[in-house]
């Protein structure tokens, strides 16, 4: 009897942690940070240990990791869950969202390009699924959660202490109607554009949805991508028939936006493609639900007549690969059949019979900006027993020219640098 | 008298149970590991949650695995993800799979 009651009491305490830590975020925190004031959240912030068992195993592994010559790859933190990357225009910070709760604040001190100093971010907030984080040139902050955006300007400052400027960008509940939220398809993606908007992408929920959502999707930008002010303001859709993309990025060059969307799930092993798309102007549609992927029919959409205008992919990837997050290259660090190309990541297959991806991939472009060819450019953290030592999920780029990639399997981040030795 | 007829419906609750629980093939530990690749991206391979939607399984009973499976494939239980991945499982690789997570050793220390 006894053992039963300490079960049942053991189960409860396992089942609500939350209530058992005090400190957590309460609701009213958002206004007084939004109005400067304290929320009297604890000073001292604790940090994520660099050292020890975990990162010795890592590193151990970074060794497997295949690179084309004169690359190096390196362990740049511990960070866990780690998802997608805004380094701060200052170089000071890099700031890491993950699919839970936490953000991330990533330091290199004292600049040998090895992060001693990982945090959370404005533990006086409660975050909801706070994948999506992207810095405007100007030094802003923004945060797209499932269904929230907050912007935090001079976040390279504020950091430091649990209380930091934000103020609300989309209400709580108005990036999608409420009904819509879902733990599927939910990892959130921003950026600042050169017409100095913030574009959000939106995955839809399901595989593939329902007919009688194709209205409400078009009109919300739900499987598509939505930009407004980065007031909030002046909502509207950018692109639809997106399944679930979860990268993208802007071509400095011709201001083109390329993204990454990961595609239908259930048709086999080897179909259909993954895909890397370029929108150069609003209003465009790229197929699904009717394509599942490359020019692949959905079943479900066979016997329905797609959109003429639907525009295919630049690059196909392998089915299921799962590409994720993305970046163009601007660096002078790599050589220069490397500039001004694109770095994305693989997460890898998560149901395929034979594991594929988790890798990084490099597309160069033609000089009209559109794909030339794709390589695979670091792949490794899949063993040839199919199991997964990495899963990479986000690239960009550090100041001095080389990479980082972020690792949600892991929970760490790499480095990658050229020494062309 | 009534305690005897109490046992006997006890017992009879309990066949019925067992007749209709999922189905019994003998699962095979290592034929489970590698199946569980399909399994590892969310699950892990050592049974640990990969992903915040996705459950442990490291030592989940096993007879609650073939049961959550093919409750799954039934339609009864219903998951965006889950229900493309059991598809086209056979009672073999469920139980398989169930013989392999179950197989997991774990120990828990519950908060003081």
């Amino acid at each position: 009897m006894k053992n039963a009651l300490l079960c049942v009491a053991s189960a409860l305490v396992l089942a609500w942690p939350s209530a058992a830590n005090a400190q957590a975020p309460t609701a009213g925190n958002l206004e007084k940070l939004s109005d400067f004031k304290t929320t009297g959240t604890p000073m001292d912030i604790p940090q994520v240990p660099q050292t020890g068992a975990k990162a010795d195993a890592i590193k151990k592994n970074l060794a497997r990791i295949k690179l084309p010559r004169g690359f190096k790859i390196g362990l740049y933190a511990i960070v866990p869950d780690a998802r997608h990357l805004a380094v701060g225009p200052q170089g000071v910070v890099t700031f890491v969202g993950t699919r839970k709760s936490k953000v991330w604040a990533v330091t290199d001190r004292d600049k040998d390009r090895v992060a001693d100093e990982v945090k959370e971010f404005a533990p006086s907030i409660s975050f909801a699924i706070p994948n999506g984080v992207c810095f405007s040139k100007d030094g802003f902050l923004f945060i797209a959660e499932q269904n929230r955006v907050l912007v935090y300007p001079a976040a390279e400052f504020f950091y430091e202490g649990p209380d930091v400027a934000a103020f609300v960008v989309v209400k709580q509940g108005e990036l999608i109607p409420p009904e819509e939220e879902s733990y599927n398809h939910t990892s959130r993606v921003c950026r600042i554009g050169p017409d100095d908007k913030l574009y959000i992408t939106l995955g839809q929920p399901f595989n593939v949805y329902a007919p009688e959502k194709l209205e409400p999707y078009k009109k919300s930008g739900i499987g598509g991508i939505v930009r407004m002010s980065r007031e909030g303001k002046d909502r509207e859709v950018f692109a639809t028939g997106v399944r679930n993309s979860v990268g993208m990025d802007f071509n400095p060059k011709d201001k083109a936006l390329w993204f990454t969307d990961n595609q239908v799930d259930g048709m086999g092993d080897n179909q259909p493609p993954g895909e890397l798309n370029r929108a150069d102007k609003a209003g465009m549609n790229f197929g699904f639900p009717y394509f599942g992927g490359g020019k692949t029919r959905t079943n479900e959409y066979k016997n329905q007549t797609p959109p003429a205008d639907v525009t295919f992919p630049q690059v196909e990837m392998d089915a299921h690969a799962a590409d994720l997050g993305m970046t163009f290259y601007n660096g002078r660090m790599f050589p220069q059949n490397y500039r001004g190309g694109i770095f994305s990541a693989q997460h890898g297959s998560w149901n395929r019979t034979t594991p594929v991806g988790a890798r990084v991939m490099f597309t160069k472009l033609k000089d009209d900006g559109t794909a030339d060819k794709t390589e695979v450019f670091a792949d490794g953290w899949l063993t040839e027993n199919g199991e997964y030592l990495g899963r990479p999920v986000d690239i960009a780029q550090l100041p001095d020219g080389s990479l980082l990639v972020s690792d949600d399997f892991a929970g760490a981040i790499y480095r990658i640098w050229y020494d062309g030795r | 008298m009534a305690r005897h007829r109490r046992a006997m419906r006890l017992i009879a609750v309990a066949v019925l149970l067992l007749a209709t629980a999922a189905p019994s093939a003998a699962g095979d530990v290592a034929a489970g590991r590698r199946k569980a690749l399909a399994c590892q991206a969310c699950h892990g391979l050592d049974g640990l949650s990969k992903l915040p939607d996705a459950p442990h399984l490291a030592g989940q009973p096993e007879r609650y695995l073939v049961k959550s499976l093919d409750e799954y494939r039934k339609g009864v239980r219903k998951n965006e993800l889950m229900t493309l991945v059991v598809k086209d499982l056979s009672d073999q690789d469920i139980a398989d799979l169930a013989s392999y997570y179950s197989a997991i050793e774990v120990s828990a220390q519950p908060p003081k």
